[in-house]
C-alpha cells in the first residue's frame, strides 16, 4: 500500500528526518520518503502489520498533522 | 578579529537554534540508551512536538554532550580550514570574491525569507542532505550507548548543517584562506556550542520556546546579515549603488566629499587617508582631475579587516602594515571621476572624487 501525504507543518530539512524516523518506530513500514521542499511525505506499507491510522497518529505525535493527498 | 566575534555571536543567537532544530534531536537521541541504563529520571510525558523538549537525562552528566560538542568543534575547523583551501585555491580575485559575498548574501537573504514563509519557493534556499545520510545518522544514534557514539555523531553533523551554519560555510569560503576560514567555523560553532549546551543540558523548554517565538528574529538576523553581505559585494566591487556609499552620498548632500586633497607643487595630488580599525578617514576626498595623484595610505596601530586594502580600478590589493604607510601612484583621472577602495571584504568603503 502507497500512501502520500501533504505536511504543511514541516519547518525545517530536520522535520524530515523526524518524520521518515516513523519507520523505525512502526512495524511494516517498506519505504519512507519525506521532502521538506514539496512539503510531503511518501510511504509504502504493509496493510498486514500497520494501518494508515497509526502512521497518521505517529506523526500527529511529533507535531505533523497529516492530510491525505 | 572582528569577523571572528561576529560570527561567535551569529553562533549564539541564529546558529545555536538554527542548530539544534536541526541536530538536537541526534543528540538526545543518542542520549536516550544511556538513560535506559543508568534508572532515567522521569520522562515527562513521553513525545514531544520539539526536538529540543524531548526528555534528556540528567543522569549521565555532561560528558556525552560535551564530547558531541567537541567533535562538533573539530570537525566543522576541519571542514573551515577544507573550506577556505578550496576558497584560496579557485585564487579568488576581489572581482570574483564580490560576486561570492553577493551570492552569499542572497543565500542568507532566502534563507530568512524562507523561515518567515514568505513563499514556498524559498524552500530551494536550504539543502536538504541525502535521505541515506539521514537515515544513517537516525539508526546510528539509536543503537549507539558508549562513549564512542557521541563523539561520532557530533563530528557527523558536519553532513547535516543547518542553514546559518551554510551560509557561515559559504562565508568562510568567500575568506580564501584556510586559517581564517577555520577560525570562522570554530568561533561560529563554540558560539552556537553554548546555546546548544545549555539547553540540551538544562533539558527545558527554552529551546522550543525559543525557537517557536525568536525563529522570526532569527529569519530577520539572517536577512540583515545577507543584505550586508550583498552590500560588502557590491562596495568590493566598487559599485556606486551600494549601501553605504549611497547612506554616505544621504549624509553628503549632492555628494559632496567631506575634505580635500592638498595638492602639492609638483603638479601632483597628495591625498592621505587615515587607516583606523573601523573604516577609513575622511571616507571622501576631493582631487584635481588630470593629474597624478600621491594616494597614501596611513596606519598607526590598526587591527583590522580595514587594512587589507582592494581599489579594484587599479588593481590594488594590499595588506597594509599595522603602522605604517603606503603609497600608490594615481595616473590623472579624468573630470567627475570617482575613485572607489574599499577592505578586501567590503565591510568599510572610502572614494576620491575628482571634481575640482
Amino acid at each position: 500500500m502507497k500512501q502520500v501525504f501533504d505536511v504543511p507543518d514541516m519547518h525545517c530539512p530536520a522535520c524530515v528526518m523526524r518524520l521518515e524516523g516513523i519507520e523505525d518506530d512502526l512495524p511494516g513500514i517498506q519505504h519512507i520518503a519525506a521532502s521538506y521542499r514539496k512539503q510531503r511525505l511518501e510511504v509504502e506499507y504493509d496493510e498486514a502489520q500497520v494501518s494508515e491510522a497509526q502512521i497518521v497518529a505517529a506523526a500527529e505525535a511529533l507535531g505533523y498533522p497529516l492530510h491525505k493527498k | 578579529m572582528n569577523s571572528l566575534m561576529i560570527a561567535f555571536i551569529t553562533g549564539v543567537t541564529t546558529g545555536g537554534l538554527s542548530c539544534l532544530a536541526v541536530q538536537g534531536g541526534l543528540l538526545t537521541t543518542a542520549l536516550a540508551p544511556q538513560v535506559s541504563q543508568s534508572d532515567a529520571p522521569s520522562h515527562k510525558g513521553g513525545k514531544r512536538r520539539e526536538v529540543a523538549t524531548q526528555p534528556v537525562p540528567t543522569s549521565p552528566g555532561a560528558l556525552p554532550i560535551l564530547l558531541f560538542l567537541a567533535a562538533k568543534l573539530i570537525a566543522y575547523t576541519l571542514l573551515g580550514l577544507l573550506l577556505g583551501a578550496l576558497g584560496s585555491m579557485l585564487q579568488l580575485t576581489p572581482f570574483t570574491r564580490a560576486l561570492l559575498l553577493i551570492a552569499i548574501g542572497i543565500f542568507m537573504v532566502g534563507n530568512g525569507l524562507r523561515m518567515l514563509n514568505v513563499h514556498p519557493i524559498f524552500r530551494h534556499f536550504v539543502f536538504e542532505p541525502p535521505a541515506a545520510v539521514t537515515r544513517y545518522l537516525r539508526r546510528k544514534a539509536k543503537a549507539g550507548s558508549d562513549a564512542v557514539t557521541p563523539l561520532l555523531l557530533g563530528a557527523l553533523t558536519v553532513l547535516i548543517p543547518c542553514g546559518v551554519t551554510q551560509a557561515m560555510m559559504a562565508l568562510a569560503m568567500g575568506t580564501g584562506n584556510e586559517l581564517q576560514a577555520a577560525g570562522l567555523m570554530a568561533s561560529f560553532t563554540l558560539g552556537s556550542s553554548v546555546v546548544f549546551f545549555a539547553v540540551v543540558y538544562l533539558a527545558t523548554r527554552m529551546g522550543a520556546l525559543l525557537e517557536k517565538n525568536f525563529a522570526r528574529a532569527v529569519a530577520i538576523v539572517l536577512l540583515i546579515l545577507g543584505l550586508v553581505s550583498v552590500d560588502s559585494g557590491l562596495n568590493l566591487m566598487g559599485s556606486p549603488v551600494s549601501f553605504a556609499r549611497l547612506t554616505r552620498s544621504a549624509s553628503a548632500p549632492g555628494g559632496t566629499p567631506s575634505a580635500e586633497a592638498v595638492t602639492s607643487t609638483a603638479g601632483e595630488n597628495e591625498v592621505r587617508i587615515t587607516v583606523l580599525n573601523n573604516g577609513y578617514t575622511p571616507v571622501s576626498i576631493s582631487a584635481r582631475p588630470d593629474i597624478p595623484t600621491r594616494l597614501t595610505f596611513v596606519t598607526n596601530n590598526v587591527r583590522s579587516c580595514s587594512l587589507a586594502l582592494v581599489i579594484p580600478e587599479l588593481r590594488v590589493e594590499k595588506l597594509l602594515p599595522p603602522t605604517g604607510e603606503y603609497t600608490v601612484e594615481v595616473p590623472p583621472q579624468p573630470a567627475g571621476k570617482v575613485l572607489r577602495y574599499s577592505c578586501s571584504m567590503g565591510m568599510y568603503s572610502g572614494q576620491i572624487v575628482f571634481d575640482q
